[in-house]
């Protein structure tokens, strides 16, 4: 990630870069609660700040969510690893996008959203770039077994801080449907 | 406006819109906090509503107030009355003096002239509620922005139209300094049809449609920040408001504020202004005092309440 990149996700959240990840969290779960609840704090404005303007801003933290976590998995030098927060709790970015089901496509969509270069999660999961590209385009004959699709559905799902049983769900159903046809 | 090196002492305005928030309370606190550090503070009460800041030190009315400076002429210095406290002097208003509507432009001139020539630190300023042009005025003219708010939906209210209407008339002024006098109420008067919303969408239709004014407006309003302080808090939940008010100024308005502090609700509070006895000498040991010294430390020094350790 570039550190204009950087920069920005930081500023969305409204923190310095020195945030450490407890920072972030906090953060996300605070500004995630004012946007997407009738508070006090909105209410007076009314018109001026339309549903529109605050689904965008909730697009936004999310993302600089998913971005922040991404990247303070792939850097060591920051301790703590995203892992440890609680799967409940982590972005559940399908409730504010069009992606009722998670095909192949539509993580691909969600990962170029949010701007994650398949090199990246490549990187941080040992996976060849071959086999993630025939995850999103659904090539379902040259993926592995079921039960090790299951385990790097799982990896790539975290690595875009999304709900991964849900993912895996979604993913598995389709890739069933595929093998009883043939 | 008036270059900072002209000045004498730093000036600090306190309003926020809505009555009642305690601004007459915070300036005698904080007045107070900065004189204990041996600065010396010169409190002008300009609340033409309720003008009651010699109370809060126990003080009759002086017999001097601004309605001499507004009625017979007379100089701001002159007015100056001292406290019991070593060097705070106050220079006090009146119920009965000039409403802030009929204050001539001449006359706003002369007042700013003279704040700016106080021979003191600070000059700590009560504006009063409302969000009339003149309290604006002298609110755009001070070193520091000052607001205070109670976690109430209508107060919020009340503050966001007082920023809204600071941040308008900056802008105004600004671009009339510049040539440009009649484009902005222009532009706002048929906003409907430029499909300009709010004062956001004025401005980036400005900065979008003339680039030199977006850089005129970029350099002006650089330095444009509001201080916040939270008053009568009674959880967590309400601290955070200022935090929340924070974000959604900066996301709506795109300003910035200083989230100085918040001051709990307490009974030692009105017991201290019943008593006509000043809070920062006689309820020193209470949790207030602390947050109070806390948000005067965080004015001086440009800092955010670390509002995360309260929790």
């Amino acid at each position: 990630m570039s550190r204009e990149d950087l920069k920005k996700y930081f500023e969305i959240l409204e923190l310095s870069s020195h945030a450490s990840l407890q920072d972030i969290k906090n953060a996300y779960l605070r500004l995630k609660k004012l946007y997407s609840s009738d508070s006090i704090v909105l209410m007076p404005l009314g018109d001026e700040f339309p549903e529109r303007k605050r689904k965008k801003i909730l697009n936004q933290i999310e993302e600089a969510y998913a971005r922040l976590l991404f990247y303070f998995k792939s850097e060591p030098q920051r301790d703590i690893l995203p892992s440890e927060i609680p799967v409940s709790e982590k972005v559940s970015f399908e409730e504010n996008m069009d992606y009722p089901s998670f095909s192949g496509q539509a993580l691909k969509e969600i990962r170029e959203k949010r701007g994650i270069e398949l090199s990246e999660i490549s990187n941080q999961l040992k996976l060849r770039i071959e086999l993630l590209k025939n995850i999103e385009n659904e090539k379902f004959e040259a993926l592995p077994e079921e039960a090790y699709l299951r385990t790097q559905l799982k990896n790539y799902a975290a690595c875009l801080s999304l709900n991964h049983e849900k993912v895996v769900e979604d993913y598995l159903r389709r890739y069933k449907e595929w093998k009883d046809k043939i | 406006m008036i270059p900072t090196k002209e000045r004498e002492g730093e000036i600090w305005a306190i309003g926020g819109g809505k009555g009642g928030t305690g601004k007459t309370f915070l300036v005698s606190c904080v007045g107070t906090c900065l004189a204990k550090k041996g600065k010396s503070v010169v409190l002008v009460d300009l609340d033409f509503g309720g003008a009651n800041l010699h109370s809060f030190f126990g003080m009759n009315r002086p017999r001097k107030t601004v309605t001499s400076f507004f009625e017979n002429g007379a100089s701001l210095s002159e007015l100056a009355v001292n406290t019991d406290i070593e060097n705070i002097s106050l220079i006090a208003g009146d119920v009965q003096s000039i409403a802030s509507d009929n204050i001539k432009f001449s006359q706003k001139l002369k007042l700013f002239r003279q704040l700016v020539k106080l021979n003191s630190q600070h000059v700590l300023i009560d504006l009063g509620a409302g969000s009339h042009n003149n309290t604006l005025d002298t609110f755009l003219m001070a070193d520091k922005m000052i607001v205070i708010l109670v976690p109430e939906l209508i107060a919020i209210e009340n503050l966001y139209h007082f920023i809204k209407s600071s941040l308008f008339r900056k802008v105004k002024k600004t671009l009339k300094e510049y040539g440009f006098k009649e484009i902005v109420q222009h532009i706002w008067d048929r906003r409907a049809s430029y499909g300009i919303k709010n004062l956001k969408e004025l401005m980036d239709y400005l900065k979008d449609s003339f680039s030199y004014l977006g850089n005129i407006l970029e350099q002006e309003l650089a330095n444009f920040k509001i201080y916040l302080i939270l008053n009568m808090v009674r959880n967590n939940q309400e601290i955070q408001i200022g935090s929340s008010i924070k974000s959604v100024l900066a996301k709506y308005l795109g300003i910035p504020i200083i989230y100085a502090g918040y001051i709990q609700y307490s009974d030692s509070v009105w017991r201290s202004i019943r008593e006509r006895r000043l809070f920062m000498i006689h309820y020193l040991s209470t949790g207030c005092a602390r947050e109070i010294e806390l948000c005067t430390e965080n004015l001086i020094q440009d800092k955010e309440v670390g509002f995360y350790q309260a929790y």
